[in-house]
């Protein structure tokens, strides 16, 4: 398929100011752009040009920084460029002017924020996205489950897919590529001899770590030679003196553990500072979705401690990996889960080796690309739009066609060889599929399948593990492409014979007019 | 001069009082050259250094005028831009008109930054500081806010609203009362942290309160209505930027409004002004009400939300947020001693409260 990634209008990709999308971003390209034709758009920054291409991957990058503009710039290279399916990251305000632009396209959102809150987006505008869009996948299940209360419509189309990390990259302190760059840190920062407590995050009250420096005091009468390395800025490059960080130093200056403050720390360089510390903390005060440090500091080997908020609790299992602070306004809390920690040394070191297996095994990237590459592939499959049972009853829909054979919309793999494959697989499957029912009967069966997201977990888990003692990791891919064909797309030949059939803005507003919004796909 | 992007400015003791960057009036010469206009004096009234923003007054053939150079990212500036001219053209408010490019646009982009000419409104008088020009005012604030209702953004604006900000503010407020009595703590030879750690359970108790009451409040209602329904804030209201002319009472500096809750100007003018009188004065708060209210009525909820946010710790946490920043130079003396004004004068904050309160019955 021609896939447009589109990014969001605050940091640039790849990630060179840091940020957690764009991070995930990079993170999957270099196997989703194996089986796809890759298109991402996101905004310029001095450091890029406005297009290059690099390992296939075709970069396109317009202004941003303002919503406003960057929308803007996104409907006017959407409206230019045809693409079969379009993922827009983390901005469902994007989805319906990027519809607007793409009437044909499958459109599918990441959410990695609680960006359908109220506040962030009108309620209606909501609903008619989520309606618009084939699936949504969560960066965790409190996403995807914030996302659910407020817009129940939008259970069937959820999906959490569990970011991942560079294992290569980030390794423990113990490994030979990092023994030395430990050392150094440590003795360029006097902490030689120290157990060193690492937070990493921006500096705000969000993320709280005035209570860990609070909670210093209490461990300093219990341990000797602690220290506390916070790395981060106020806000990614931008070294603002802000109330937040101003309130920090000024408690930071009267600790009776010597604390070393990196400022802001250049996304390539990070993992030093993970191989340089002992123990990680993230203090997330807020419902967060599911912090990325999280899997930075399991593949360094650090033990966690982690806050009840939000995703964070999901990638912790109890007393393997870390503990959880139940109560994070309480300093206290953190002092009492460190303690025990440290006063364990050997379950520490344990709980850093489970960090790490867990890192390698389930949070790679290229589970999380394959996790992708399935929810696009059943994208491509859904109806046009995901309109309800009861708007499609009310618009004049073409009696789908189930001859596959007149599928247009083929996806493209990229090698030859591969497209062979693809074209065999795919004729015997959908001779296969004209005995089935309906398009819309099929979705509701997809959508079941995808409501079995332990299961696909576990089969996620599954490939993972097979594609790493496999040789070629894109043969299990393909067995999945194949599968995954088993259904017709002929609604595709539909469509362009009969564009009534597609959702589009007046509709909705119509609709609305008459009766309150109901987009439900299926209740 | 097509690459330049203005910045903050340094002001020391090297520089006059409203010194401008060279560059910067080299750039308002440019902008004026955008203009119909014949100016024969220019003069700069105001900057904002540390923002990198400045009031120019222009005398022309067509009579004084205005020019400024606005701080805000250009998106956010259109937002304001947009509501002057409604607020002007459309809705016929006393707020100053502004001059038209010679291709009709409101504005001129230039070094990163929006720039606009206004009608310079002659005369303009403070009103006097008293229960009066107190009343006139509140009454010119609600009739702002009134006129402002259906103002619709430009495309291009970015979109200013704090209307679904007030329980983070709320919170906000309360995280930070931690944080000032864990810096007297951790200060303890400060002369203003005794005070601060005494003075700290009492307002921290009062903003604990305030957010329950908000909680039970009309506000989920309010913000479902949404941006249009409410019009927009000044944000800056007060003795200067509403000023008597020839024929009324004018607004001006409308370079920060956004759309929220109307009362929340008057809110912020009532605790400003009762800190002024050093003391809580119920027929002042009565009467400012009564007259806003004369302009845009409220309704009895949204009165029950301009009375939560009256018995909030404003004052206090106004004053005392600066001391995060460098607790070993601002808890001083002088802090110690304005610590102990805004105690006295919320004291007799409570009784003023709970008699509005009462009186409002007859009047919603």
């Amino acid at each position: 398929m021609r896939i447009l990634m589109v990014c969001t209008e605050k940091l640039p990709v790849p990630p060179v100011l840091g940020g957690a999308i764009q991070t995930y971003i990079s993170g999957i390209l270099a196997h989703v752009s194996q089986f796809h034709d890759i298109t991402v758009l996101g905004i310029s920054d001095s450091a890029l040009p406005e297009q290059e291409t690099i390992h296939g991957v075709h970069y396109v990058r317009v202004p941003g920084k303002i919503f406003e503009i960057y929308r803007e710039n996104v409907v006017r290279y959407v409206a230019a460029n045809k693409f079969d399916l379009i993922h827009i990251f983390n901005r469902p305000r994007l989805v319906l002017p990027v519809r607007q632009a793409a009437p044909d396209a499958k459109i599918t959102l990441s959410m990695h924020n609680d960006m359908f809150q109220p506040e962030k987006i009108d309620p209606e505008e909501a609903a008619a996205a989520i309606a618009e869009v084939a699936y949504i996948v969560t960066v965790s299940d409190y996403i995807g489950n914030v996302i659910r209360s407020l817009y129940p419509q939008a259970s069937p189309k959820l999906r959490t897919i569990y970011s991942g990390v560079d294992s290569e990259r980030f390794l423990p302190g113990n490994h030979p590529k990092m023994q030395k760059i430990r050392d150094d840190i440590r003795r360029a920062h006097g902490l030689e001899n120290k157990t060193v407590i690492l937070f990493a995050g921006r500096l705000s009250r969000n993320k709280g770590v005035d209570k860990l420096l609070l909670a210093l005091p209490e461990l300093a009468k219990k341990f000797k030679n602690l220290a506390l390395v916070i790395v981060g800025s106020n806000w990614f490059s931008e070294n603002d003196m802000t109330d937040y960080v101003a309130y920090v130093r000024a408690l930071a200056k009267r600790m009776p553990v010597p604390i070393v403050t990196t400022g802001f720390v250049a996304p390539n360089e990070i993992q030093n500072w993970f191989a340089a510390a002992d123990l990680f903390v993230c203090t997330s005060q807020w419902q967060e979705p599911l912090a990325r440090v999280h899997y930075e500091a399991m593949a360094a080997g650090l033990p966690i401690v982690t806050t009840a908020r939000g995703g964070n609790p999901e990638v912790i299992v109890a007393n393997e990996n870390g503990l959880i602070v139940e109560n994070p306004g309480d300093p206290s809390d953190f002092a009492d889960k460190i303690a025990q920690i440290l006063s364990n040394p050997s379950w520490m070191r344990r709980m850093g080796e489970k960090g790490r297996q867990l890192a390698v095994s389930m949070y790679n990237w290229e589970r999380v690309a394959s996790e992708l590459l399935e929810v696009w592939e059943q994208a491509e499959k859904t109806e046009q739009a995901a309109v309800s049972e009861e708007q499609a009853a009310g618009m004049t829909i073409e009696p789908l066609k189930e001859d596959a054979t007149e599928q247009l919309n083929l996806p493209t793999p990229k090698a030859d060889a591969k497209e062979n494959v693809h074209s065999k697989e795919n004729a015997a499957a959908s001779s296969d599929k004209t005995k089935k029912g309906k398009a819309k009967k099929e979705r509701a069966a997809s959508m079941e399948d995808n409501q079995q997201t332990a299961k696909q977990k576990e089969a996620a888990a599954e490939r993972t593990k097979s594609a790493k003692s496999a040789p070629a990791p894109k043969q299990n891919q393909i067995v999945r492409h194949t599968k995954s064909f088993t259904i017709t797309s002929g609604n595709q030949q539909t469509l362009d014979s009969s564009p009534k059939t597609h959702w589009n803005r007046n509709q909705a507003q119509a609709k609305h007019d008459s009766k309150h919004f109901t987009i439900a796909s299926s209740h | 001069m097509k690459n330049i992007v203005i910045e903050p400015w340094l002001v020391d003791e090297t520089t006059h009082e409203f010194f401008v960057p060279e560059y910067i009036i080299q750039l308002a010469e440019e902008v004026l050259k955008n203009y119909d206009l014949s100016v024969q004096n220019m003069q700069i009234i105001t900057t904002k250094p540390d923002k990198g923003g400045a009031i120019w007054k222009l005398e022309t053939k067509s009579g004084p005028k205005s020019l400024k150079l606005l701080h805000r990212r250009p998106t956010r500036s259109l937002f304001s831009l947009g509501a002057q001219e409604y607020l002007a053209e459309v809705r016929k408010a006393r707020v100053p008109p502004i001059v038209k490019t010679k291709d009709g646009k409101n504005y001129v982009e230039a070094g990163g930054k929006l720039w606009f000419v206004a009608e310079w409104i002659e005369p303009l008088t403070p009103v006097a500081k008293d229960l009066e020009g107190a009343r006139k005012l509140c009454y010119a604030l609600g009739e702002f806010h009134r006129l402002s209702k259906g103002y619709i953004p430009p495309k291009q604006a970015e979109m200013a609203s704090r209307l679904h900000k007030w329980p983070k503010n709320y919170e906000k407020m309360i995280t930070k009362m931690s944080w000032f009595r864990n810096i007297a703590q951790y200060y303890p030879e400060m002369p203003a942290s005794a005070p601060l750690f005494d003075a700290v359970d009492r307002f921290e108790e009062q903003a604990r309160k305030g957010m329950e009451r908000f909680q039970q409040s009309s506000y989920v209602e309010f913000v479902k209505q949404g941006t249009a329904h409410w019009g927009l804030v000044h944000q800056d209201y007060g003795w200067s930027n509403g000023q008597m002319g020839a024929d009324g009472m004018w607004i001006i500096d409308l370079d920060g409004v956004a759309f929220d809750l109307p009362i929340r100007d008057l809110r912020k003018l009532i605790s400003g002004t009762m800190a002024d009188l050093y003391k809580w004065d119920a027929t002042w708060v009565r009467e400012m009400i009564l007259a806003y209210y004369e302009a845009n009525p409220i309704t009895p909820e949204l009165y029950e939300l301009l009375m939560i946010d009256l018995a909030m710790p404003n004052e206090f946490y106004k004053n005392i947020k600066e001391i995060v920043y460098e607790p070993d130079m601002f808890l001083n003396e002088q802090t110690a001693q304005l610590i102990q004004t805004i105690v006295e004068t919320d004291q007799s904050k409570w009784s003023v409260l709970a008699e509005i309160e009462h009186k409002w019955k007859g009047v919603g």
